[in-house]
C-alpha cells in the first residue's frame, strides 16, 4: 500500500511537472498543449482483479482481464467465444475448419469471428477469402487470463 | 396533457422485461462459468429488477389508494418518468451489447 501511494505522489509530480514545463513552452511558441490525461493512470491496478492472488500487482493487465471476461461472461455465445480463443492460441485457422472442429454452423462461427475481430481479439493473417485467423498481440501477451477462464469452464 | 406517471411506469415495464433478457443470458452464462464476475452480473441485474419492480408496485398499491399522495406524486411525475426513460436507453444499449 505505502509503495503504491509512492507511487501515485510520484506520477501526480510527474503530470505537475510536465504540465509546468508546457505552459512555459506555450508563452514563448504562443501554442495551447495540454498535459495528456489518461484514465488509465488514475484506475489502480488490482481493482479489477478477480482472483484476488496476485493483487493485480504483477501478471497480466488487469483492464485486459476486465475486457475479455466481459465478452466471454457478459454476452450470449461467448463461451463458444472463448473455446474460438482457445483453438486459436495453439495455431491458426480459417472459419470452415473452426467450424468443423467445434461442430457449430459455419454462419454462427462467421458471426463470433467478427465480433471478437472487432474487439481486436483475433486478426486475419491476409485479406483472402477463407483465411487464417490468429490472436493479436495484446490477447497474446495475457494468454493467462484466458487459461484461467478456461478451467472454470472446464470444471462444469 | 400526457399522464407522466403512467408513462413511467410502462417504462418500468419495459424495463423489467429488457432486465429479464439480459439475466437470462447472464444466468445460462453463470451455469457453464462459476465466478464473481459471472454472479456479480447477475446479482447487479437483479437489484436493478428490483428496483423497477418497487415502481410498480408503488403505483399499483400506494398511488392507487391514496388521493392526497396521488395528488402529490403527479406533481413530481415527470421526474420519474425522465429517470426510467434514461434507464430504459441504457438497458437497450445493454441488451444490443448482449445479444449480439
Amino acid at each position: 500500500m505505502q509503495n503504491y501511494l509512492n507511487n501515485i505522489t510520484k506520477k501526480f509530480e510527474k503530470a505537475f511537472f510536465i504540465s509546468s514545463t508546457k505552459c512555459e513552452q506555450s508563452v514563448f511558441t504562443a501554442t495551447i498543449t495540454l498535459p495528456v490525461f489518461s484514465f488509465s493512470g488514475i484506475i489502480p491496478r488490482g481493482l479489477f482483479s478477480f482472483s484476488g492472488t496476485d493483487n493485480g500487482q504483477s501478471g497480466p493487465d488487469p483492464r485486459f482481464k476486465m475486457i475479455l471476461w466481459s465478452i466471454i461472461a457478459g454476452t450470449r455465445g461467448g463461451i463458444n467465444r472463448a473455446k474460438i480463443l482457445n483453438l486459436l492460441k495453439n495455431s491458426p485457422m480459417n472459419a470452415n475448419k473452426i467450424a468443423t472442429v467445434m461442430n457449430l454452423d459455419y454462419k454462427t462461427i462467421l458471426h463470433h469471428v467478427k465480433i471478437l475481430s472487432k474487439n481486436e481479439l483475433i486478426t486475419k493473417a491476409e485479406k483472402d477469402y477463407g483465411a487464417e485467423y490468429q490472436l493479436t498481440q495484446i490477447m497474446k501477451e495475457n494468454q493467462t487470463i484466458l487459461e484461467e477462464i478456461m478451467q472454470k469452464i472446464g470444471t462444469k | 396533457m400526457i399522464d407522466f406517471m403512467l408513462a413511467a411506469v410502462v417504462s418500468a415495464f419495459l424495463n423489467i422485461v429488457l432486465l429479464l433478457v439480459v439475466i437470462t443470458t447472464y444466468v445460462q452464462n453463470m451455469r457453464v462459468i462459476r465466478s464473481y464476475y459471472t454472479s456479480g452480473l447477475v446479482l447487479v441485474a437483479a437489484l436493478l429488477m428490483l428496483q423497477n419492480i418497487v415502481i410498480v408496485l408503488f403505483w399499483s398499491t400506494l398511488y392507487m389508494d391514496d388521493k392526497a399522495l396521488m395528488m402529490s406524486a403527479d406533481m413530481v411525475a415527470h421526474y420519474l418518468f425522465i429517470i426510467n426513460v434514461i434507464q430504459t436507453i441504457g438497458l437497450s444499449i445493454l441488451v444490443w451489447i448482449t445479444r449480439r
